[in-house]
């Protein structure tokens, strides 16, 4: 028997009751993520993208159907799940370090030293070696994302949920980021859910694309990225990334189109 | 050499604390802010009256008749100064735990300021006038009665409120052509009005017929039951104290501004000596200082139960009185 | 020997290094207009100095309006007049008054605090007790506490108790008000990474909730500690036997005006100083929540 997939989707639905009304925010979303793969998730604003996320971390119920992780059905928060924001949202007043053992002190109570030598690593690898007693407001926007990468890495997460990450950075550190990111799960693979609505940075960094359609939010495609996992800079010039990118971007102009 | 200081320490120690047993502590409840026209209180301190009758007084001030009355009801003061007719009408409406054992001012300090020249020259000269008086000044209870002396209706003048620090002014600048204040004052309102260049002119209602009691020296009950002796040495202290006042005002008045820096000696001895005549007068001389008269005290009452509203006959002011603690004279 | 110091005076006094006049020869006017400019400039950089002008203008302006229209002093005492009184009383006198003031104001700001953040933290907390409280949060707060003062005196009797108790009225609302906002208006990011932590929910208010909150509570502080002192003298023109308000009022009911703006002025220095004082506590203690550098 093959084993689970890490992330599975199964006829699931959204619906908030707002004060305005009840508002569908998905509706028969169905798709699998494999152990270690980078899925991006594409589609218009608000076509319930976030949703997806924190319902895999537990944080919301599905209205209908499920959602599984690793075979079984999410009831509540789970801890193996790392998630990254859009913003840093990083603690203004702690340093750098402090924020990325944060989630250990706000679980336990307190920081082991190993913790702390955890925290220089993942620094270390998110590029920041050095910076661990700066405070946030020291650092550009592009090296706090990092270090709100590097939090979400302290538990060591089977998953990691990424919600347009890199979205506030210019273009240029964005690609920067991205591949840096790549490079991190070269050694240490990662389930990885990633948001985002650039389709140049869904080709770059994905196995694999989900195309959503706007609301209700339902998977309109999956489309595979054929390149293998070693990318850098140059890969930005294969054809294979253009053709996908403007593929994509055909299917979500068409989309808002119809 | 040692041993002997040793002892004379101990010795000292004990007799201060002895002393300081033997005092009884005397809360006295003032019903306005310090100044020259409570001088007795401060005489009694200063000059030694309240230590020779064994007692330890502190002065607590207070804002008005009525809190001075509610503060003794409560007993957070022991005895103090307010208004006889604020005390007959507390009594009668609400029955408040106080009595009156000495009267003070035996007349009404009440009266009306205008500027001399300005034509306002008696109590019946108020009629088509503006006058201003501060809205929680008892006076404004006895206006109507006043008036009613003088045969002048209520829609006659017209009455405006205004804060007490803003009378004088308004009087100096024309806004007002009188105002209502206390004979109390009349040095404090004279001064202000000869930097300005003018003139006072006090209008006394007790002139124009209204004749009562007023500021007296009233207690707690529960302090008169508990401690009546310490009660009958106080009215005895402060009576003396009030002779003194009456034979020294300069050195009363000294005896204020030493325990009272803020108020000047000089505004202190003229606020004394406008008090004097309240306190001394030809009432003082028929019936003895500090007394109640049963007649006066029952006119003062009919005219408080007139003006508020009350049924003179369901209170009976005797009551609200009790002579006992007075020093036979 | 003199000419060369008369020509570094003037050239330290144009404000104008002299390369630049070597270099760019302005016409005559120009070092003059520059010098002004300069010292305008000069006077702009510290603040400090450009508010002691303004100050000493004022006074200056105040000083020679009253003399010359020689308006009386109980309608606007003269500042020299003013200053002169404080020399009356002895300086032990107004420290009985000021440290009086100042215990009460401080003590009611204190316990307005310890009311305050609890009680916001627990609206927080407890959704029925956020819909029930603040109508009667309201409702308090437009009481007017020189109203139900003399009740609240005869009730708590003599002491300090009664004018705390009138202090914390009026500071404590902006307080409560501010810290329930600033609870609430923690990154919502935050709150969902405690509850996918599974955390224990005081930690989310102490660790979370509480830090972010801070500029907003030091907003309502510093408003609070100039209400505090507004409270202790409205406290003291109630009932009091010392302090900047007592004084203030003894002042004026003897037609001391001069002798009241001297009251007025030690009042408005401490509420100068405790302001602050706030801020300094801010500076010093959570420099983080600071605004941003302008």
């Amino acid at each position: 028997m093959a084993p689970p997939p890490a992330i599975r989707f199964d006829r699931t639905g959204q619906v908030f009751s707002a004060r305005s009304g009840r508002v569908e925010a998905l509706r028969d979303v169905g798709f699998e993520v494999r152990q270690h793969e980078f899925l991006a998730i594409l589609g218009p604003s608000g076509c319930g993208k976030s949703t997806l996320l924190r319902m895999i971390a537990g944080l919301l119920k599905p209205t209908s159907g499920s959602v599984e992780v690793y075979g079984k059905t999410v009831t509540g928060p789970r801890e193996d799940i790392g998630i990254v924001f859009q913003k840093p949202t990083l603690l203004p007043w702690a340093t750098v370090e402090e924020n990325v053992t944060f989630p250990r002190r706000h679980k336990t109570g307190r920081v082991s030293r190993a913790d702390r030598a955890r925290a220089q690593e993942l620094l270390d690898m998110v590029g920041l070696e050095g910076f661990g007693k700066r405070l946030p407001d020291e650092l550009s926007g592009g090296m706090q994302q990092r270090v709100g990468i590097a939090r979400a890495l302290l538990m060591d997460p089977e998953i990691l949920l990424m919600d347009e990450p890199f979205s506030a950075l210019d273009a240029l550190t964005r690609e920067v980021m991205g591949l840096d990111l790549l490079k991190m799960f070269a050694d240490k693979p990662k389930t990885v859910v990633f948001i985002t609505h650039s389709v140049t940075e869904a080709a770059l960094l994905a196995d694999r694309v989900l195309v959503m359609t706007g609301r209700p939010g339902t998977v309109l495609t999956e489309i595979p990225v054929p390149l293998d996992r070693h990318r850098g800079p140059e890969t930005l010039k294969e054809p294979a990334v253009n053709d996908l990118a403007s593929h994509l971007r055909d299917l979500l102009i068409g989309k808002r189109a119809a | 050499m040692y041993e002997r200081l040793l002892g004379a320490c101990a010795l000292g120690g004990l007799m201060a604390a002895s002393s300081a047993m033997a005092a009884d502590k005397v809360a006295y409840q003032l019903d306005w802010l310090p100044g020259g026209d409570k001088a007795p209180i401060y005489v009694c301190i200063e000059q030694g009256f309240c230590e020779a009758e064994g007692l330890e007084v502190t002065i607590v001030p207070g804002r008005g008749s009525t809190d001075a009355i509610s503060r003794l009801a409560a007993g957070s003061s022991d005895i103090g100064m307010a208004d006889i007719g604020a005390l007959l009408a507390a009594k009668a409406q609400e029955g408040v735990g106080v009595t009156a054992v000495m009267s003070v001012f035996n007349t009404g300090p009440h009266a009306f300021y205008t500027l001399a020249g300005s034509g306002f020259d008696s109590v019946a000269g108020a009629r088509g006038r503006t006058i201003a008086t501060s809205p929680f000044t008892s006076s404004n209870v006895y206006l109507p009665l006043v008036l009613e002396e003088v045969g002048i209706a209520e829609d006659d003048i017209t009455l405006i409120k205004a804060d007490p620090g803003a009378l004088g002014p308004m009087l100096m600048t024309g806004r007002a052509d009188g105002i209502i204040a206390w004979m109390t004052d009349l040095t404090r309102y004279g001064n202000q009005a000869a930097e300005a260049g003018k003139k006072i002119v006090a209008l006394p209602w007790s002139e124009a017929g209204l004749e009562l009691y007023s500021a007296s020296l009233i207690a707690s009950d529960g302090f008169l039951a508990e401690r009546p002796d310490v009660a009958a040495r106080f009215v005895r202290a402060f009576r003396a104290s009030v002779a003194f006042c009456r034979e020294n005002p300069e050195e009363a008045a000294a005896s204020v501004a030493a325990l009272v820096p803020e108020l000047g000696a000089e505004d202190v001895t003229g606020s004394l000596k406008d008090a004097l005549p309240l306190i001394f007068n030809e009432v003082t001389d028929a019936n003895g200082l500090g007394t109640f008269d049963a007649d006066r005290l029952a006119a003062t009452w009919a005219r408080v139960a007139q003006a508020q509203g009350l049924d003179a006959a369901a209170f009976d002011p005797e009551t609200a009185v009790a002579r006992s603690y007075l020093p036979e004279s | 020997m003199t000419s060369p110091r008369i020509c570094a005076t003037s050239s330290s006094a144009s404000g104008q290094p002299d390369m630049a006049q070597e270099s760019w020869p302005a016409p005559a006017v120009t070092p003059y207009r520059d010098a002004i400019a300069a010292a305008l400039r000069r006077a702009g950089q510290m603040p400090g100095l450009a508010t002691l002008l303004t100050l000493a203008g004022t006074v200056a302006f105040w000083e020679i309006s009253v003399r010359l229209f020689a308006v009386p002093s109980y309608l606007l005492p003269a500042p020299s007049a003013i200053l002169g009184t404080f020399g009356v009383i002895g300086w032990d006198r107004w420290a009985t008054h000021v440290i009086a003031t100042l215990r009460v104001a401080l003590m009611g700001f204190g316990l307005s605090i310890l009311i305050a953040i609890p009680l916001a933290v627990l609206m927080m907390r407890v959704q029925i007790l956020s819909r029930t409280l603040y109508p009667l949060l309201v409702v308090i707060q437009s009481t007017p506490v020189v109203a139900i003062a003399p009740i609240i005196i005869v009730v708590l009797g003599a002491g300090d108790a009664p004018r705390i108790v009138i202090t914390t009225l009026i500071t404590f609302f902006p307080l409560v008000v501010a810290t329930a906002t600033g609870l609430a208006a923690t990154p919502p990011e935050l709150i969902e990474l405690s509850r996918s932590l599974r955390a224990p929910g005081f930690r989310e208010m102490t660790q979370i909730r509480l830090p972010f909150a801070v500029p907003y509570i030091f907003s309502a502080l510093k408003i609070s500690i100039t209400l505090a002192v507004i409270g202790a003298v409205v406290a003291e023109f109630c009932a009091a036997e010392a302090g900047v308000g007592y004084f203030i009022q003894v002042s004026t009911s003897l037609f001391k005006l001069p002798q009241a703006w001297g009251g007025l002025l030690v009042l408005a220095a401490m509420s100068l100083a405790l302001f602050q004082a706030v801020i300094l506590v801010q500076r010093l203690l959570f420099p983080w929540s600071l605004p941003k550098s302008r």
